[in-house]
C-alpha cells in the first residue's frame, strides 16, 4: 500500500516534530571557515589554493623526491647497465623485446620491457599513483569535493554538466576507469554521454600525469591548458548537438570532519594494490607488444601510412604512431615514448596533447563498454573527430605564434 | 514470519555511512568517503550473528524509491529483486526527516525493516536529540543508534537484524496522530519490534 | 578589551598589506616586471610560473583576506577570514618548505650514494627563504590571538 507523495512528506513531518528536538546550536569556527569555502569569491581563492598545493606536494614528492631523486639514480647508474652486462646476445631478438637498445644511458631510452617498462611502472608512476591517492583521499574524507562541486555548478552548466561532474573530472585525474563508473551519479543520458566522453578524451590519469612531469616537466602547464580549453570547447558544443536535458540539482553537502587515518591507509593500500595488480603488467605487456609490432615492421608501415595526416595536419613527425599505438595499452607508456623521439617542444606538447585525447586506454574502453556499447560507439566517433580538429587547431595556434 | 531471511539489503541516503556501516558489519572492503556518490554500485558481504548468516548488500544511496540517476536504480532494482530480503534503512541522526522519506516508502512496501540512526555521535555533537523510543513506537520496527566512526551500537543493530519488522503504514499514521491504542496484534504488544513480533 | 582588539585590528592589517604586497611581487618578478630579488634572507625568484604566478595569486589572496577580515562583521566572520588568510600563506610556507624537505633527502644527481650527509641535509634549508616562508611565523600570532580571545569569552 502506497500513499501519494504529499502524504508522505506530511507523515514524515509528523514523525519528526514528535521524535526530533534540536538544542541551540551555536555556530563555531569551523562552520563559518566552512561556509567560506563554498561563497563563491572565497570559495574560488581557496579553491586555487589548494589546487596549488595539490600540484606543489605531488610533483615535489613523486618528481623531485623519489623519481629524480632515487629511482632515476637506481635504474640508470645500477640497473641498467647491469642487464646491459649480464643479458647475453646483445643482437638477439630477445635482447632487444627485454633490454632494448645495449647503447642506451638511460632507462627512458633503452625501450625494453625489463628496462623502460620497470622504470616506468615503478620508477615513475608508482610514486605518482601514491602521492596522487593519499591527497585524493584526503580531498574525498574531508568532505572538500562537494563544496568544490557547489562552486562549479555555474561553470559546468555551460556544458551541458552540473557541479557534480567536478567528482568524475578529480576521480578521473586518478585513473579514468573509476571515474567513468561515477558519472553514475548524473541523472540523465545526456549529461553521462557528454561526461564519460570529456572523461575519456581529455581528462589525462595520475600514471600519465607522473610521467609528463617527468619528461616534460616545463611543458606539462602548456598540455594542460590545452586540454581544459578542450574540455570547455567540446562541453559546449556537445551540450549544443546532444538531445537531453540538464536538470538543476540540489547538491548535498556534508559537514567537513577530519579524516580518519584508518580509512585514509586503507583506501591508499587498496588503490595501490590494485595498481600493482592491473597496471604494472600492462605497461610490460606494453612494452613488449610496441617491441614485437616495431619488428614486425607493422610500425614502420602505419608510421608510412599516416605520415600526411601526421606531418602536415598535426605537425610532428612520423614515428609518434608508434607512441599512439602504445597509448591504446597505457597512456604513461605513449608519454615516456614520445620523449625518446626528436622534437621540437611545440611538438612534443602537440604530440602529448594528442595521447592524451586519442583513444582512451584498454581498461577505460573496458569500463566505457560496461556502461553501454552504443555510448562507447558514439564517444569513440565523437573522439574520432576531436583528435582530427583539435590536433590540427593546435597546430595552428603553433603556426600563428610562430613556434610551430 | 516463519524463516529468517537470508538477505540484509542496507538503504539509505547518501553519505549517511552506509558503506561504513557494512564495512563494520561485515569486516568488508566498501570504499567510504565523506561525499554523496560514493557508492554507484553494490558491494556484497556476509555478516554472521547468533547463528545466523545473512548476505549483507550496500547499495548505492538514494532519496527515494523513484529512482533519478543510475546509481539510485542500482538500489532501486536491487529491492525488486530481492523480494525476501530484509531491510535496513539507515538514517542520519543529524537529518532524520530526509531518511524518514525512504524508511517509509520501504515500510509501505511491506518490507520487513530494521532501522539505524547513525551518525549519533554526530548528532550528540549538534546538540540534536532523537527520541529513539518514540520513533520505534510509531514506526513499529526496531531502531538502534549506531555510529559507524566510534562502532558503538553496531552489536546491537546486528542483534537486530533478526527482529526485522513489517509494519502497516496505515496504523503507523495512526501512532504518529497520537493514536496509540489501536491493538496492534492479538499479544496487545504496542509495536516496537523488539519482541520479534512472533 | 578595547585597547587590545584595536591592536588585534592593527597587526591583521599590517600583515594583510605585507602580504598582499609580497604577493603582488611574486606575480611581478614571474612577469619580468621587476628583477628577482634576493635581499638578505629573503629570495624572489620568479623562474617558473606555477610557483611565483600561481603561488604568488595565492598569498595575494591570503593578503586579500586579511584586510578583508577588518570590514566583515561579527566576530566569527572577522576570525574566520583571518585564519583563512593566514591558512593561505601556511599552504605557500608549507609546500616551499616541503619541496625543500624533497631536495634535500637524496644526495644530488652527481653525487654517487643515495642519501644525502646530514651536513647536505641541514644545508638544504639555509636561508634565503621565499616571502610566504618568512611571513609564516607572524601569521602563527593570529591563531595566538583568537585563542587568546576565546579564553576571555569564556
Ligand atoms: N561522525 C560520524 N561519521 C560517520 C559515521 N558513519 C560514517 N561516517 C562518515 O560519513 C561519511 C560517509 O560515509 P559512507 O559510508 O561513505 O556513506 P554512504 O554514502 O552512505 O555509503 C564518511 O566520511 C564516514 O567517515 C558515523 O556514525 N559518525
Ligand atoms: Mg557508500
Amino acid at each position: 500500500m502506497a500513499l501519494p507523495v504529499q502524504e508522505r512528506w506530511d507523515l514524515v513531518d509528523a514523525i519528526a516534530r514528535k521524535t526530533v528536538t534540536a538544542g541551540i546550536y551555536r555556530q563555531n569556527l569551523g562552520d563559518v571557515l566552512g561556509d567560506l569555502t563554498v561563497r563563491p569569491l572565497t570559495g574560488i581563492a581557496v579553491a586555487v589554493a589548494v589546487l596549488y598545493a595539490f600540484w606543489s606536494i605531488f610533483s615535489s614528492f613523486a618528481g623531485t623526491l623519489v623519481t629524480d631523486g632515487f629511482m632515476v639514480k637506481a635504474f640508470d647508474d645500477y640497473w641498467l647497465p647491469w642487464l646491459q652486462e649480464v643479458w647475453p646476445d646483445p643482437a638477439s631478438i630477445h635482447y632487444f623485446l627485454f633490454v632494448g637498445d645495449p647503447l642506451a644511458e638511460n632507462c627512458f631510452e633503452a625501450f625494453g620491457m625489463l628496462t623502460s617498462g620497470l622504470f616506468v611502472s615503478i620508477g615513475v608512476v608508482l610514486p605518482a599513483v601514491l602521492i596522487f591517492y593519499l591527497m585524493m583521499t584526503i580531498l574525498e574524507d574531508s568532505g572538500y569535493l562537494p563544496r568544490l562541486a557547489v562552486l562549479m555548478d555555474t561553470v559546468f552548466h555551460r556544458i551541458g554538466l552540473h557541479g557534480y561532474a567536478i567528482v568524475p573530472t578529480i576521480l578521473g585525474l586518478g585513473c579514468n576507469v573509476p571515474a567513468v563508473t561515477a558519472t553514475r551519479v548524473l541523472e540523465t543520458r545526456k549529461q553521462r554521454f557528454i561526461m564519460m566522453t570529456l572523461l575519456a578524451i581529455f581528462i589525462p590519469c595520475g600514471a600519465q600525469l607522473g610521467v609528463m612531469l617527468e619528461v616534460i616537466p616545463d611543458a606539462v602547464g602548456w598540455v594542460m591548458l590545452f586540454l581544459l580549453f578542450g574540455f570547455g570547447i567540446f562541453g559546449f558544443v556537445l551540450d549544443r548537438i546532444i538531445p537531453g536535458s540538464n536538470p538543476e540539482i540540489l547538491i548535498d553537502v556534508p559537514p567537513y570532519h577530519w579524516p580518519l587515518w584508518k580509512n585514509v591507509a586503507k583506501k591508499l593500500v587498496n588503490r595501490t594494490k590494485s595498481f600493482l595488480k592491473d597496471a604494472v603488467p600492462f605497461v610490460l605487456f606494453g612494452v613488449l607488444a610496441v617491441n614485437v609490432l616495431y619488428l614486425a615492421g607493422v610500425i614502420g608501415a602505419l608510421a608510412d601510412l599516416f605520415e600526411p595526416l601526421f606531418v602536415t595536419w598535426f605537425g610532428v613527425p612520423k614515428e609518434t604512431v608508434g607512441p599512439l599505438i602504445a597509448a591504446f595499452l597505457r597512456k604513461d607508456l605513449a608519454v615516456a615514448q614520445l620523449s625518446a623521439i626528436a622534437m621540437t617542444p611545440y611538438q612534443m606538447i602537440t604530440a602529448v596533447v594528442l595521447v592524451s585525447i586519442y583513444f582512451p586506454c584498454v581498461a577505460t574502453f573496458v569500463v566505457m563498454l560496461r556502461e553501454g556499447w552504443k555510448e562507447l560507439a558514439a564517444a569513440v566517433a565523437v573522439l574520432a573527430a576531436t583528435v582530427f580538429v583539435y590536433g590540427g587547431l593546435i597546430h595552428a595556434v603553433g603556426i600563428l605564434m610562430g613556434v610551430a | 514470519m516463519t524463516e529468517p531471511s537470508k538477505t540484509l539489503l542496507m538503504v539509505g541516503n547518501p553519505n549517511v555511512g552506509k558503506s561504513a556501516l557494512f564495512n563494520r558489519l561485515t569486516g568488508g572492503d566498501a570504499v567510504v568517503s565523506n561525499y554523496p556518490g560514493t557508492t554507484v554500485d553494490y558491494t556484497k558481504g556476509l555478516l554472521v550473528v547468533s547463528g545466523r548468516e545473512y548476505g549483507v548488500i550496500d547499495a548505492p544511496g538514494t532519496y527515494s524509491l523513484e529512482a533519478r540517476d543510475a546509481a539510485e536504480s542500482v538500489t532501486v532494482r536491487l529491492i525488486s529483486e530481492n523480494p525476501g530480503a530484509a531491510v535496513l534503512v539507515i538514517l542520519d541522526a543529524t537529518r532524520v526527516e530526509r531518511g524518514l522519506y525512504l524508511a517509509l516508502e520501504v515500510i509501505e512496501r511491506g518490507r520487513p525493516a530494521v532501522i539505524a540512526l547513525n551518525m549519533i555521535d554526530a548528532a550528540r555533537d549538534r546538540r540534536i536529540v532523537v527520541d529513539t523510543h518514540m520513533l520505534q513506537k510509531i514506526l513499529g520496527v526496531p531502531v538502534v543508534p549506531t555510529s559507524a566512526v566510534t562502532g558503538e551500537g553496531v552489536r546491537d543493530l546486528a542483534e537486530m537484524i533478526r527482529k526485522a519488522q513489517k509494519a502497516d503504514i496505515e496504523k503507523v499514521r495512526a501512532r504518529a496522530d497520537g493514536r496509540f491504542n489501536e491493538p496492534e496484534r492479538s499479544g496487545g504488544c504496542a509495536g516496537c519490534g523488539l519482541c520479534g513480533g512472533c | 578589551m578595547n585597547r587590545n582588539t584595536s591592536m588585534v585590528t592593527l597587526y591583521i592589517g599590517l600583515l594583510g598589506l605585507v602580504t598582499l604586497a609580497f604577493g603582488l611581487a611574486d606575480i611581478l618578478a614571474w612577469a619580468g616586471m621587476i628583477q628577482s630579488v634576493s635581499i638578505g634572507v629573503l629570495e624572489i625568484a620568479g623562474d617558473d610560473f606555477f610557483r611565483w604566478a600561481w603561488g604568488g595569486a595565492v598569498m595575494v589572496f591570503g593578503g586579500l583576506f586579511m584586510l578583508g577580515s577588518l570590514m566583515s562583521p561579527g566576530t566569527m566572520e572577522r576570525s574566520a577570514k583571518a585564519i583563512l588568510g593566514a591558512i593561505m600563506v601556511w599552504i605557500i610556507a608549507g609546500t616551499d618548505i616541503f619541496a625543500r624537505l624533497c631536495e634535500s633527502i637524496p644526495a644530488g644527481e652527481e653525487a654517487p650514494e643515495f642519501f644525502n650527509s646530514v651536513a647536505g641535509f641541514i644545508g638544504g634549508f639555509a636561508p634565503p627563504y621565499s616571502a610566504a616562508v618568512l611571513l609564516l611565523p607572524f601569521t602563527l600570532v593570529i591563531v595566538y590571538f583568537l585563542f587568546n580571545r576565546k579564553s576571555d569569552e569564556a
